[in-house]
This record gives C-alpha cells, structure tokens and sequence, in this order.
C-alpha cells in the first residue's frame, strides 16, 4: 500500500517534471523579434533580398495591379464565370474599400513591402559585421524600393492621399493620410536620399538581387534604375527640367533593345511564384476589343505591330454581356517577368519631357523611334501642335505600355479618362480606388475623403 | 510544482486514513435474473447500500459479496439496461435472486461526472446524454457522428456535403466560439483521439481559396473522427458544456464526447456475423433549364451558339445524370470474438465497410481491427488494453467552391443542357465550350483518392489496493497513443480539358501528414462510505501531446501524364508543422447524503499550454453542482432538481503567438524574408467559457414515461479575436483575446413507453433543443467572417447581434443600397422523433429529424444564374419582360438577400426491420446458432425542404465555428438501402 503511494507519487513527480517547460518555438518560420532585436548580417542581406519579393507580391494575377488596372483603363476584360466581380466591382462600381480583392490589395500588399524594407532599414542601423559602404548600398536599395511601393499607392488613391509615416508600432495609430503632393514629396526625397547612398555604396552590393535585376545590380547601374523612377515621378509631376536631367542620368538608350530595364521575375521553380496574369487559353484574361480595332496602320495596312499583344482565340468568351475573341499575350508564360521600369517608357517619357519643355521637334523624334521600332509604323505626319503631338504619346504609351499597369493612370494625369469606353450603359469610369475599411476604421478621425465607396463617372 | 505535490500528499493521507476496523461480517451470495424471461444476466452488478462493498456478477449471473455486515442491509442491484433495483435483505439470510426489469428509457443508466468517477443518472446533477450500442449502426454509416444524429437533445450534428467518408461537424449546445476550434473533444477509451481534417490540397487545382476568401478549408476534407468503426462502440456519452466538461480542462469547451468500444465477458465464447449489402441512390439533383428555340439559345449564349454546336430545339441532356446515375454498391462486413474466463476477457472484431459513392469515382472504405483484453491479477489490479488498427479510403470527388471552372457542381453552373459532355464512341471527351471543364471528364479521368492508416491504443491499469464496508481507493494509470498518417494523391492528367489552362499539362499532388496524439492520465478516487453520507475524492494529472507534420508536394507539367510527382517539371514543397504540450491537473470531490438524494459535487483543473502565449502560466477551470431528488411527486416516480456551474477553455491555434517572417518564397531561387501579415499578442491565452445549467428530470407512471429538461447558458469571454490592423502599418491583423458572447438554450427529451406487453413493445422518443448566441462584448469594429464579401451575404461578428447572423447588401424603399441583416443561420429549433415498435419477433424503428429554420446562402444557384442554366431561369413571371433568372440577377449587388434560403428540413433519418428468426428453425441449419436476424434499412430516404439546393446540410467551408450555411457547388446527397443478416453463434 505504501509502495504503491510511494511510487504513484514519484511518477506523478516525475511525468511533472519532465514537462514542466513546454515551450514549444514556432516550428515552421523565423520570427521578427531577432531581425528587429539583433539582426545578423547574413540575416539582414536576406531581408534585403526578401524586399524584392514583397515588391513583387499582389503585381500579377487576376487580382493583381497590373490586372485589375488594365480592367480599370479598359486593356482587358476578365470574364470569370466563378467570380462575376471583375465586371459587377471594377466596371460597374461603386468600388468599395471593405473588399480585399478589388483595391484594398493594392494597398495592403504595397504597405507590407515598405514594412519589409522598414525593418531593413531599421536593422542596417543595427547590424555588425557589414561595412560602411555595404550598410550605404542597403539604404540606397531599400529607399528606392519603398519609393517605388509609394508610387504605387499613390497611382491607385491619388488625390485621397497616403499615409508615409509609417516605420511605428503596427498595433499603435498608424501614420497620419497626407495628400497626394506631400507623397510624392516623399517619393522624391526617398529617390533622392537613395541616389546619395549609393553614390557611397563601394562597388558592389552586399545582397543578391534578382535576376529582374539583371545589368543593374551593382550600386553603379542601380542608381540608374533610380533615375529612371525619378524621371517617370517628375513626369507625373510636370516637373520637365528635372525629369530632362533624371532622364540622362538614367538607363535611356534609343538604340538599346526596348526591352531593357528592371522587372519582378517569376519561375516555375521550388518555392516562386508564377506569373499568374499567363492565361494562355484565355479562360478569362481577354483583351478588349478596342485595343485592336484602335489601332494605327502600318503603310501595308495591317494594324499596329504592337496589336501582336492580342491575339485572336479560338472562341468568343461572353460573360455578363461582355464579349471578346482576344487572347493576351503580354505574359506569355509562367515565368514572364513583369516590368518596374524599361527603355520603351523612358523613350515616351523623354518625348512627353521635351513636349513639356515645347522642343517638339525633340518630342516627334523620340515618338519616331517608338513608332518605327516598335509599332513597325511610318513616321508621325501629324499636326505639330502640343496637343497633337501628346495625343500621338498617349496613344504609344497605350500599345507600347499596353497591360503594364500604365493607361488608367496616363489618362488620369492627362485629364482624359472621359475618353474611356463604357462597354454597357451601367459601367463606370472610376479615378481611384477608396482606402481599405480597416484603414479608415483604425483612425478616428476617419479620413475626410476616401473612405467612402467611389462612384465612377 | 508546489502545487501537484500537495495534491499527490492530500491523497496519500486520504489513503492512510482509509485503514479501518473490521466488524463482525458475512458473505452474500445470489444472482440477477430478467423479470420476464428469467434468464441469468451475464453482466450486472450488486453493491450493499451505504457502503463501499459490491461485486460484478459472473457469466452465470451468480455473484458473491465478502465482509458484508451481519444486520439487516439493503443491496442495489445493476445491470446495463436495465432498472436498478433495491432490495432489503434481513439479517441471517446469506443467498438471495434478484430479478431486474428492462430499462427501457435508460433511467438508471450510469453516467461520466469526472475523469475517473461516474454516478447514476437518476442523481447526476448535469444532462448527460447517452447513445448506447442498440442505437448505433442501426442503419449503417462510414461515420460515427452520422449515428448521432437526432439521437441527443442540445447536438446539433451536420454533414459539410454528401461526398462518402465523412466530413460532419458536431456542435453542442450551440456556437462557443468565433475564430477557436469548433469541434468537441473526442476520448476514445482513454485515448484523446484526434479529430483534425487535413485538407487534400485540391485546392491547387480548384484555387477557391485565391479569390477573395483565403480559407484553405473548401477541400472537402474529412473530420478524422470518422475513421472509428461504429460497429465497435459500446456507448457514447456526451456532455455538452463547460458546466460538465470542466474537468476535461484548457481544450474542453465545445464538449466532450465520451466513447467507450465493447469489451469481452467472461463465459461462452460468442461469435457474432453480420453481413450487409445494400445501393446507394442520389436523393436530390439541381435540374436544368430546358431550352426551346435555337433563338433563345442564340440569345443567351452568343448568336451562332446552337448552329455551332449543333443543337436542335428538343435535345436535352442532363449532364447531372452523367454524373450520378444509377445504383452504387454499398456493403459491409462484420466479425467479432468474444469470451473469456474469470481473469482474462477478450473482444476482437474485425470489418469491411465499402460504399460507393453516387458520383463517378467516388468511394469510401474502410478496414478495421480490433482486440480489447482485460486482464485481471488477483482481485486488487487490472489491466485493460484497448488496440485499434485502421486503414480508411475515401475517393471524394472534387466539388465545392472553385475559381478555375474545374470543380463538378460549379462546371454544371455554367454548362447549359444543349451539350452532351458524355464520353464519346472514341473514348474522348467532348470540349465543353461554356467552360473551362468538362465535369463528366474531370471525374472520370482525375483521381482524388485519400489513405489513412490509424493505430489507437490506451492501456489502463487499475489499482484497488483497499476496499472495505466504508471505503475504498482506486488508483488508475493510462497511456495512449493515436497515431495516423494520411496520404493524398490527386491526380489530373494532361487530357483534361482544364488542364492547359496554365500552361503545364497534368498536375499530380501528394501529401503525407502524419498525426500523433500522446496522453498519459493518472487518477486515483477515494470513496468514503461511512453510512450517512457518502464522498469521493478524485485527483490527477494528464499530459497530452499532439504532434503534426503535413508535407506537401505540388507538380505540374507531367512528362507522359504520369502520376508520379518526379514526373513533372514544376514541383512545389510545403512542409507545415505542428507540436502542443498540455498539462493539466485537477481534483473533485462529491458528496452524497440524505438518502443519495442529495449530491453536490465540486472540483477544480488547471492547464498549463504550449499554445498559450506564457506556456509556464496555469489556466484554472472550477466546476460545482448539485442534485436533489424527491420521490412521488404528483404523478412522478421520482423527480430530480439539478443545478451546474463550471468553466473550460478553448486553446489559441498553434502558431498564433508568434510573429513570423515568411522564409519559404524565394524570387529566381534568391531566399528573401519578407514579413507574413500577422502579429501574435504577448499575453495570448486560452478562450474561457462558463456554463451555467438547470434542469429538471423525473421519470412517471412507474418508469413507463421520462422526462429531462434542461437550460443553460453559456458566457464565453476572451475570444480569441483578430484585429484588423490599418494595413498601412504592413500587418494586416493581430490575434488577442478579448469580447465576449454568450450562448443560451433550451434542451428538452422525453421518452414514453405506451405499450409493454409480452409480445408488443412500442417506446417512443423525442428531443427538442433550441439555442441562440449573441456578441454582448466586442472590443474591435464588428467584422465580416466567412463567406465571400457582403454582395453574396457574409456572416458578421457584432455587438449586440445574434453570433450567426447573416448580412448583405440590401434596397431600401427610397433606392438607397445598405449592408444590413438579411437573416439568421441558427435554426429556431430543432426536434426529433423516434419509435421503436417490438412484436413477438419482428421490430421495426424510424427515426426523424426536423430543423426549423436557419438560413443558408445558396451560392450555387447565384453562379447557375449566372450561367443562364438554372432550372427555372427561363420561367416567366406574370406581367413582367423579365424571367425568373433574370430577375434574381438584376437585384445582384443590391440584394443579397435573394440567394438567402430557409434551410429548415424534414429527413427520415433511419428506418429499419428486422426479424429475429426462431430458435428452431436457426438450429435447424445448424445447432451453433444461438441467434439470427434479418433486416432491411435505409438512411436519409424521404425528406422535405423548401430548399432549392442540393441539400441543406451543407458547409463550403467545412466544419466552422460559425460560417457553416454555405452552399457553393458541394457533392450532392444520397440515400442508401441496406438488406442484412446478424449472427451469432
């Protein structure tokens, strides 16, 4: 009787102590607090590269930036019979900030890489064991890139603002919604500040870079990547003289490919992403019909070389009264990459730049190349007057940047989305998407504008 | 630490005291007998009231009972089903013979108040509901919870979809829970038997969750639960709520189902055989618009559809029958041994279960083995091994909600009758040109096919080191071990008419999860009986560790459409694991007196977890109830008070402390760390629930009739909630604990025996429960949670609202459109109904369950709508240009409420007849048959529902603490018939 007491007890006493730590650690990820605590260099050079994923993150896909704009600028349609929402949300309205998929995304996804490039940020201030020179490369990398994610917040919000005070406490207010100048005042100092760092940043960079990348990943050939965003942000900003310089510091080359310049990157290898705007038997990526009936004629008559971004399918899609035959091949595999920035824009960035600067002469130039090398049309022989000749830069940057994520915003900037086709009589042209609802919902007060559902026009 | 000592010391002192002194004594010896047949009754047990002496009869019926005191004293007779009886026997008389009466209504049934102690339902102060082996596999099932159904007041138990080999979610006493595990806690002989459902992975191909509801749950996957046997099962006791299950601890909020399987008896071998064959049938299809004139063909499909396709006005194919017609086979098999001597009892049984299901290429199956031993060493220690090895299959199809056009339902939502999807002469498949698949290829040639191979074992000493006429102390060891791994292949190979869609021809995809389930108990009970009262003190400790590892593998691209996951050119891994600790103490006293008419009982666990934020910190759950019983009371027998308090708690997911960094993306084969969205809270605990419970029971016209009342409420605090973070801090959410809801309800089962003769029996049952849940405190905005955005109805958390309440966009009068409440998902209540009518040697049994109410969002019909396919689209409505369909589409976005249906139901769940064949005519073909019988049944033949979807019991998102309801192209119903033959030798 005692023994067996004895014995219970000491089991009890035993199966207790074994177990009384039961920590268990998350088992599959690495965890915040060490890179914000004490980043190690190694660690950190991998964060660094984790800002191109999360720069990456929400451009491709049917929900992507570059889809649900090009849906906006009426590029393509997407025609899902699971999902009626591409039409009812994105051509009919009103667009709504409670949904994730139609526009808060492009919010979200956008914020959560500046984060990324926040706590590398935050870490090089930290760090051992990298180099002055090494830390200046960080810096001027993960500027640039916040730069571009704030560029891109402010394309799909514009005069609703943005918020660019935020490297807080997440759990805490967030940053306060400033305008739409001051963001791009903060997108041009980001640009600015990162051309300093990596004017300091040695020879080489101390992470890896993508292969989007490619010919410009050295502190060297980036800063050139950096003017060239610096020259589309003065664009936008009408700032000619100072996109004319930034254009010249960049990678501008006309008799470089037009293909040249900085992209996100997909594979199909372990662990990536892929291109997720491929839909190679247009199950519900379409192109709209106008893309191809719009189009310019070559001497021998036959459209525009660049309509080649369509291509004609074996059936007729109709969803919701919305028809189209045309399959989009900008994307043409799994694996294509999604441009940031290239040649091609810099080319019709640099007309629009000596438009603005009244060289028209200088302007027609750079559309000739364009026209020529790209559309395979005659030189321009139109009117030589501003307005002419911008709409001759609008119609390039329309087949030349066609499903780039570029027509909804050229025809806002340009007071033109009126020009827009409605394909029904209940679309809607739309010129931004509201904020999320947890956006509006975590500030008292709410922001005065934007947090409303937006009716198009 | 400190404290476990002193609980291990209390009981120490608790035993020492135990040693008393001897009176002057006798021994009683007897047997129990059947009122009506006298026959010897093989199990039972005689204890002498006011004490701690008793015995178990043996094979023969016979018991004797030492050391019982010389005077006058009172025995209390018991057998499993039947009444309990007392008897007063006088002094000097050393043998009596007991007869006992059938039960019937189970009144004097035995039932759970603890761990490690139990006490008779006439004094338990909680409604603990009983399901015992005459009740189960009736009619047959593949999953155990199915047997359930309308069987227990206060459960709420309910397919996700009709695809075979399970997938069913129990829910007691209503919602406990918003973002928590939603499933009971299942204990299978000790065993705390897992009940997770690892998705297939079917939704790489279907990508439901890529559109704009992220949950990876619409796999259809199935509740793990199901592997058990139902055959096996002795008795399943459930209880219900917190105020029950307190002393399960940290995981035991959403209830407790108890399972106990059948064990041997010691006497004549018996063998039993029961073979089943029967076919399954699809109970409910959706139908299709018939469309007339090549015009209007044209009109809806784009001019030149019906001349392309080659349709003439007439031709009708109903692709929907492609899919499901016919009668598929369904048959089961079962064996069982069982005997044993004094010491040593054994019951071993074996099974086959095959079921075919209604759409083509879809199956369940399962193989089961089981040996359970008792062995006893002398008359202080026993030991009872329960061993359980499994292999189920289960080929389920793909259905439910998909955004690539590949999943069957969801294909059909947009291919109209004018095309014939059948294989052709060829063997080909037609291309279906109105959508991405061709449903009746895909489910021909892909292959969704799940293994699992399951052991569960517990093994249990028992330890009776003292046993007197006032006290006695048992002391039990366990430990047990469910462990599993399933194994998904799927399959779609390169000529599937979706599969070029990507642009890589062929997917295979394999996971392997492995599961493991660890739990060691130890318990000890000490009884003290001095005469005017009685008490019992039990005390313990449980560890429990679970342990999971799913790994994944994705692979496209197959190189000669092999399905081997190294035959493709694009292969993906994801690898996700899992590991919980849990420690949990508790201790519980009752107490017994006036008669054991008055109990109270009270008690207390504390957890410690690896899933709470601080997992050194201990969680304390008390418990306290009471029961006081009166005798004839107006027409009752017997009538009993009951009141229970207790708490429990609701663990945090694994993972949901941290703050991870997301490691597993690479750009280009570059490793990058990017931040994954979600922030833990430091201070993350269990959510805590406390139940409060009344109720009346009692028992008329001399056990003829039964009564049990019950009502409770539930106050569920420190949810564990998310907060939405402003995204622009670059998290999107953060888990806390916090608000607070609380759940109310009524439970009523009444059971009335309106004829007992000799030849002719009838009992009839019935159960109504009814529950609501309101959010009385929330600390963040009220939020949408599943479902697919407020346009399609979405469920929404918030203050002052019912838990389950449905909003979506709606019209006002003037124009204006607004998210509002459009209904109600929780049913107003719930009934069932059963009879079970014996005579002479035929009896027959029906069971029927009515849920009134509850509102399902019948998104098929929003997407078949959409598709112009729908039965009644082309209907016309009187006064109107518009038809039916085209007038459901026009609210679309501006009435959510239009795709809202009434789920309530009428289902007979279970009929059955069956005849015992006579003794002569058995021992005619061979003299070894002691029994035999034949029946015929069916499960889920008739039902009634204004429902225009498949089925009402229906959940996209597969067992959910709330968003069931949700009905997006889910595998359609069925029902079975079976014909069998028991018997036992």
């Amino acid at each position: 009787m005692r023994a067996t007491l004895t014995a219970s007890a000491l089991i009890s006493a035993l199966v207790f102590s074994a177990c009384a730590n039961l920590d268990i650690t998350d088992l599959n990820n690495p965890g915040l607090e060490q890179l914000e605590g004490s980043p190690t260099a190694s660690a950190l050079n991998t964060a660094a590269s984790g800002i191109l994923i999360g720069a990456r993150g929400g451009m491709s896909g049917s929900v992507g930036y570059v889809s649900e704009l090009g849906i906006l600028g009426r590029e393509v349609f997407y025609l899902s019979s699971d999902d009626p929402r591409f039409v009812t949300e994105l051509l009919i309205g009103p667009l709504e900030g409670g949904n994730g998929a139609f526009g808060g995304n492009h919010w979200a996804a956008r914020y959560t890489s500046i984060r990324n490039t926040n706590i590398v940020l935050n870490a090089v201030e930290k760090v051992s064991g990298l180099t002055t020179q090494q830390k200046e490369g960080i810096r001027g990398f993960a500027k640039t890139m916040q730069a571009l994610d704030l560029l891109l917040i402010i394309n799909t919000r514009d005069t609703f603002g943005a918020a660019i005070d935020v490297n807080t406490d997440p759990t805490a207010e967030p940053g306060p919604i400033v305008p739409k100048a001051q963001v791009f005042a903060r997108i041009v100092t980001l640009l600015d500040e990162a051309r300093t760092h990596l004017q300091n940043a040695g020879a080489t960079f101390s992470f890896g870079l993508s292969s989007g990348f490619a010919g410009f990943d050295t502190p060297a050939t980036f800063v050139r990547f950096n003017r060239a965003l610096r020259a589309r942000v003065a664009v936008y900003l009408g700032d000619f003289a100072t996109a004319n310089t930034a254009l010249q510091q960049s990678f501008l080359d006309v008799a470089a490919s037009l293909t040249l310049g900085v992209y996100h990157p997909y594979s199909t290898g372990a662990g990536d992403v892929t291109n997720g705007s491929f839909d190679p038997t247009g199950r519900a990526l379409r192109g709209h019909p106008s893309f191809v009936a719009n189009a310019q004629r070559k001497a021998d008559g036959s459209p525009d070389n660049r309509t080649t971004k369509n291509e004609k399918a074996s059936n007729v899609l109709t969803v919701q009264g919305l028809s189209s035959d045309q399959l989009v091949t900008v994307y043409n595999s799994a694996s294509a990459p999604i441009p940031i920035i290239r040649n091609e824009e810099l080319i019709l960035l640099r007309a629009e730049t000596q438009l603005g600067l009244s060289n028209i002469a200088a302007a027609i130039a750079d559309i000739n190349v364009i026209r020529t090398r790209a559309g395979g049309l005659a030189p321009y022989a139109g009117a030589q007057t501003a307005t002419a000749v911008l709409d001759e830069i609008v119609y390039n940057r329309r087949y030349s940047l066609y499903f780039e994520g570029h027509r909804w915003i050229d025809l806002r900037r340009l007071n033109r989305l009126a020009s827009l086709p409605r394909d029904a009589a209940t679309h809607k042209v739309f010129t931004a998407f509201p904020f999320p609802a947890d956006e509006c919902l975590a500030r008292t007060p709410q922001p005065s504008s934007g947090c409303s559902p937006v009716t198009g026009q | 630490m400190q404290s476990y000592r002193q609980v291990v010391a209390g009981l120490a002192v608790a035993m020492l005291t135990a040693l008393g002194a001897q009176a002057q004594t006798r021994t009683l010896t007897g047997a129990l007998r059947d009122s009506a047949s006298s026959a010897p009754l093989q199990v039972g047990s005689v204890t002498v009231r006011g004490t701690a002496l008793g015995a178990n009869v043996r094979a023969n019926g016979q018991f004797t009972i030492t050391n019982v005191p010389a005077g006058n004293v009172t025995l209390i007779a018991r057998s499993l089903g039947y009444k309990r009886r007392e008897v007063d026997v006088p002094a000097g008389v050393t043998n009596v013979t007991i007869a006992l009466e059938r039960d019937v209504l189970r009144i004097d049934q035995v039932v759970v108040t603890g761990q490690a102690t139990s006490i008779e339902r006439r004094s338990a102060p909680n409604a603990v509901a009983t399901v015992d082996a005459a009740e189960l596999a009736v009619v047959p099932t593949v999953s155990v919870e199915q047997q359930l159904v309308g069987k227990v007041a206060g459960a709420d138990i309910q397919q996700n979809s009709g695809a075979p080999g399970g997938g069913m979610q129990v829910r007691l006493r209503g919602v406990t829970s918003v973002n928590a595990d939603a499933q009971p806690l299942y204990v299978v002989d000790g065993t705390i038997m897992s009940d997770i459902a690892i998705p297939s992975n079917q939704n790489v191909v279907t990508q439901a969750a890529g559109g704009s509801n992220p949950a990876l749950t619409q796999d259809a996957q199935v509740n793990r639960i199901a592997d058990l046997n139902p055959n096996d099962i002795e008795s399943i006791e459930i209880l219900k709520g917190a105020s029950a299950s307190a002393i399960y601890g940290g995981r035991a909020s959403n209830g407790v189902v108890i399972i106990t399987t059948k064990r041997g008896r010691s006497g004549i071998p018996t063998v039993t055989f029961r073979q089943r064959l029967g076919f399954a049938q699809v109970s409910n299809k959706l139908g299709s618009r018939r469309f007339k004139t090549t015009a209007e063909v044209d009109a809806a499909f784009g001019a030149g559809t019906a001349a392309r396709i080659n349709w003439q006005p007439g031709q009708f194919y109903d692709n929907e029958s492609f899919l499901t017609d016919g009668t598929h086979p369904q048959r089961e098999t079962f064996l069982t041994a069982s005997g044993g001597s004094e010491a040593t009892q054994y019951f071993a049984s074996a099974q086959i279960q095959d079921e075919d299901g209604v759409v083509i290429n879809t199956l369940a199956r399962r193989e089961a083995l089981r040996l359970n031993l008792d062995q006893r060493f002398g008359s202080k220690f026993i030991t009872n091994l329960s061993t359980n090895v499994l292999h189920t299959k289960a080929g389920r199809g793909l259905t439910n909600n998909d955004n690539t056009s590949t999943s069957l339902w969801l294909a059909l939502s947009f291919t109209p009758s004018i095309i014939d999807l059948r294989q052709k002469p060829d063997g080909t498949f037609p291309e279906n040109p109105f959508t991405a698949s061709n449903p009746v290829q895909t489910a021909t040639l892909m292959k969704n096919s799940e293994d699992v191979y399951r052991i569960i074992s517990s093994y249990k000493g028992t330890l009776t080191p003292l046993t007197s006429s006032t006290q006695s102390v048992r002391i039990t060891g366990l430990g047990a071990a469910d462990f599993f791994t399933q194994k998904n292949g799927l399959f779609f190979p390169p000529e599937l008419q979706f599969e070029d869609d990507d642009g890589q021809v062929g997917t295979s995809l394999l996971s392997n999860s492995n599961n493991l389930n660890l739990n060691f108990d130890l318990n000890a009970v000490h009884a003290w009986t001095p005469g005017s009262y009685s008490a019992t003190t039990s005390a313990g400790l449980q560890f429990v560790r679970r342990n999971l590892d799913i790994a994944r593998i994705v692979s496209r691209n197959l190189v000669g459409g092999q399905q081997n996951v190294d035959a493709g050119t694009t292969i993906s891994v994801l690898e996700n694991r899992q590991k919980v600790n849990n420690l949990g103490v508790f201790a519980q006293e009752e107490f017994q007196t006036l008669g054991d008419r008055l109990l109270v009982t009270f008690g207390v666990r504390a957890d410690q977890s690896s899933l709470n934020a601080d997992s050194k910190k201990l969680y304390v759950f008390p418990k306290a109830a009471a029961s006081y019983r009166l005798d004839n009371i107006w027409r009752f027998d017997d009538l009993k008070l009951r009141g229970a308090f207790g708490a429990s708690g609701n663990e945090p997911l694994y993972g949901q402390r941290f703050t991870p960094l997301t490691a597993n993306i690479n750009i280009g084969g570059l490793p990058g760390l990017v931040v994954a969205g979600t922030t833990g809270s430091k201070d993350l605990k269990p959510e805590r629930q406390v139940e409060l419970e009344g109720g009346v029971d009692g028992t008329l016209w001399s056990g003829r009739a039964n009564i049990e009342a019950s009502i409770y409420q539930k106050t569920i605090t420190d949810l564990l909630l998310t907060r939405e973070l402003a995204p622009s801090s670059g998290f999107n959410q953060e888990i806390f604990n916090g608000g607070e809801m609380q759940t109310k309800g009524v439970e009523l089962a009444v059971g009335v025996v309106p004829i007992q003769t000799s030849t002719l029996n009838w009992i009839f049952r019935t159960t109504y429960s009814t529950n609501s849940s309101k959010i009385t405190e929330l600390p963040v905005p009220a939020f949408n949670t599943g479902g697919f955005g407020t346009a399609l109805g979405v469920f929404r958390i918030e203050k002052g609202q019912s838990t389950t309440q449905i909003v979506g966009t709606d019209t006002t009068s003037t124009g204006e459109v607004l998210v509002r409440k459009i209904g109600e998902a929780n049913p107003d209540f719930r009934m069932s109904f059963s009879n079970d009518v014996s005579w002479h040697r035929l009896s027959a049994r029906a069971l029927v369950e009515w849920q009134k109410g509850g509102g399902i969002l019948n998104l098929t019909k929003l997407l078949s709508d959409f598709g112009q396919v729908t039965k009644d689209y082309a209907d016309p409505i009187p006064g109107s240009t518009q038809t039916v369909g085209e007038r459901r589409l026009a609210g679309f976005g501006k009435e959510a409420s239009t795709y809202l249906e009434d789920g309530s139901y009428v289902k007979v769940r279970e009929i059955s007849l069956s005849y015992d064949l006579p003794q002569s005519l058995t021992s005619g073909i061979w003299g070894g048959i002691r029994s035999a019988r034949f029946s015929v049944s069916g499960r889920n033949l008739l039902r009634w529902t204004d429902y225009t979807g498949l089925d009402p019991e229906v959940s996209n998102f597969g067992n959910q603490a709330i968003a069931r309801n949700i009905d997006v192209a889910p595998y359609p119903p069925s029902r079975a018939f079976f014909f069998s033959f028991d018997i036992t030798f």
